[in-house]
């Protein structure tokens, strides 16, 4: 038999009982739909949420002294001149780099006094960055040569009872043990995202922070960022491969491990609620497909007895299943496809508190969707892995089949 | 061509209390071109004769030479080809494909034997024809009356060139005008085509047609006639 021939004949088998196949088909493709409906709002979601959060903290990635994770020493540094940073200017979809100093030190008001995250940034790359300016809440931004001012979180603010134009000492141990101290006044008071953040970051100019810690042209980390959160894995690897043993290269999930824990939960969530729901449809699926098997039983015996060869048969009823799970793939993307294409250009948009609460961190209220094509890829083979299960029913009857059992029905 | 049945034995539940002997000893020649019906009431072995003939199914002891070649002796792969090469079935309730159309059932047979499309199609249409349904060819079996599709299924059967035709009970299912009219196209067959046509059956319409007439009962040949002869053992 040809193989023009078999697809002919599975092809016409299939639609031997039309009302049947579409129904399968259509719990294939309802499927789809509800699964990359799901997925692809998730992974919209994570990329715009990951895009957001690592602007003010992470980045995508960070270049670091090799042993600086280890205990985030402020001995362990980088420089913060251009040349350094020169090598990985030119990576393609490296879209940022900018230098901060990341450290702790004590910080006192009055009679209060309590540990904070000390960031020095650069005020113009950091603001053109992370937006930071748009943070400030009360008093002002950075200006140029601003060498004693700090920008302070509003909760940290609160706890020492802090205003704009007021005093703040920090206290800490500087590069190779100096004593770090400096008096400060406050600039700006910020409206942070991050609560936890908000009650304990304090921001200067990297030049004061330099100067605070003596650490002379050098920096805790630079942090880059990308065109998007699927382009992190080629960034890191371009950076690792150009800036050598030196200079360690960490993503955003090793420098915010509770982050990645979140999304990879929520993800997991998503994917059970689409194995479940696979797992119903692969049970319908798995029902066609016995019913296509049994109902021919004495037509089998007839095609085993004119010389059809098992394999062969197999074969058909491999095809079969094929094309059943192909119609149903492809009646599911013929519906997926627009309405996730329409939801991409106009995601959903958030109302209410949440889109207030969004709104205030600076974030834009709506529930993007994504259309990666590694999900729908993943779609098709989890319909394919099903069809391939399913199909060793007819397998496994059509090589048990007595040709003489058969012909009796 | 010659078909030797020896000493053909079938018997269901061989290690069981209750063994049921289908076939019991059984030894018959037919020759090339034979018009043979072996007749029976229900249940009487015939059947099951013809599938042990057809290699559909084994026998638990004796042997079937077709040519001299023992294909109770054969495995279940080359029995396939065997089966495809040598042999046509009828079939009682047509057993036509219901997606084909009648010239790709006909085919369909020459497409497992790897024959071109050309030569396939060509030899669909000449047996359609002589069948009487040339202009149904693009029809499929549920468009075909039972006389009809019974029609496809000779063609079907006669379509690799096989050096016999196994029919089992062929014209259960037709009435008495069509089952005249099947006859006359296989008799017309087995004599243009020189193809040997084995017949079960419990039709005296069918009976009356045959050359030759095997009765068969309780498992056994109980007369062996030619039309107007007596070979009865």
């Amino acid at each position: 038999m040809t193989p023009l021939f078999t697809i002919k004949l599975a092809w016409r088998n299939i639609w031997r009982q039309k009302r049947r196949t579409l129904i399968t088909a259509s719990a294939i493709a309802a499927a789809m739909l509800l699964s990359l409906f799901i997925r692809s709002m998730q992974e919209g979601s994570y990329a715009l949420n990951l895009d957001n959060a690592t602007r003010f903290y992470s980045g995508y990635l960070q270049l670091q002294h090799p042993e600086f994770s280890e205990n985030q020493s402020i001995d362990k540094l980088l420089p913060s001149t251009e040349e350094f940073v020169g090598e990985i200017r030119g990576i393609e979809g490296l879209t940022t780099a900018v230098p901060r100093i990341e450290s702790f030190a004590l910080g006192a008001a009055g009679e209060k006094s309590k540990g904070v995250i000390v960031m020095g940034v650069d005020p113009g790359g950091e603001d053109a960055y992370s937006g930071l300016a748009a943070r400030v809440k009360e008093g002002r931004y950075f200006q140029r040569d601003d060498e004693e001012s700090v920008l302070i979180g509003g909760r940290l603010a609160t706890y020492f009872g802090l205003a704009v134009g007021d005093k703040f000492i920090l206290y800490g141990q500087g590069y190779h043990g100096v004593t770090a101290a400096g008096l400060y006044h406050v600039a700006g008071v910020l409206n942070y995202p991050n609560q936890q953040m908000d009650s304990r970051i304090v921001y200067l100019p990297l030049k004061t922070a330099q100067n605070l810690y003596n650490t002379g042209e050098q920096v805790t980390a630079w942090v880059l960022h990308g065109e998007n959160v699927k382009g992190i894995p080629a960034l890191e690897e371009a950076a690792r491969s150009r800036m050598g043993e030196g200079v360690k290269v960490r993503n955003w999930a090793d420098i915010s491990p509770e982050l990645a824990q979140t999304i990879g939960l929520d993800r997991a969530s998503g994917q059970f609620l689409v194995l479940v729901l696979y797992i119903v449809v692969g049970f319908g699926l798995f029902a066609t497909i016995v019913m296509m098997t049994l109902e021919r039983q004495r037509e089998f015996g007839v095609m085993l007895a004119t010389g059809l060869v098992r394999s062969k048969l197999q074969l058909l009823l491999v095809l079969e299943a094929l094309f059943l799970g192909v119609t149903g793939i492809a009646l599911g993307m013929a519906v997926t496809w627009p309405l996730l294409l329409w939801f991409y250009f106009n995601p959903i948009p958030l109302t209410g508190d949440i889109a207030l609460m969004m709104e205030e961190m600076g974030w834009e209220p709506i529930i993007p969707f994504s259309l990666a094509p590694e999900l729908f890829g993943a779609q098709i083979l989890i319909v394919l892995a099903i069809l391939a299960l399913c199909s060793l029913y007819p397998l496994i009857r059509i090589g048990r089949l007595r040709v003489v059992t058969a012909l009796k029905g | 061509m010659t078909i030797q049945i020896e000493r053909l034995t079938k018997i269901y539940n061989p290690d069981t209390d209750f063994p049921i002997t289908a076939v019991g000893d059984v030894t018959v020649e037919i020759g090339q071109g034979e018009f043979v019906a072996v007749m029976g009431p229900s249940g009487s072995g015939k059947t099951t004769l013809l599938n042990m003939l057809g290699g559909i199914d084994r026998p638990t002891s004796g042997r079937v030479l077709i040519d001299g070649e023992d294909i109770t002796a054969l495995e279940d792969k080359e029995l396939i080809g065997f089966r495809r090469d040598n042999i046509g079935f009828i079939f009682q309730d047509f057993s036509l494909l219901p997606v084909l159309t009648a010239k790709e059932n006909v085919e369909f047979v020459m497409q497992l034997q790897g024959r071109s499309q050309r030569e396939c199609e060509a030899r669909a249409m000449e047996l359609l024809t002589e069948v009487g349904l040339g202009d149904r060819a693009d029809n499929v079996p549920g468009k075909l009356s039972g006389g009809q599709q019974q029609r496809v299924a000779v063609a079907r059967a006669l379509a690799p060139k096989p050096r016999f035709v196994l029919a089992d009970e062929p014209t259960a299912n037709l009435d008495a005008a069509t089952t005249r009219g099947l006859l006359d196209i296989m008799q017309r067959l087995n004599e243009k085509e020189g193809t040997t046509f084995i017949f079960s059956t419990h039709d005296p319409r069918v009976i009356g047609r045959a050359r030759r007439v095997i009765v068969f009962e309780d498992g056994k040949i109980t007369e062996d006639r030619v039309q107007g002869e007596d070979r009865t053992e």
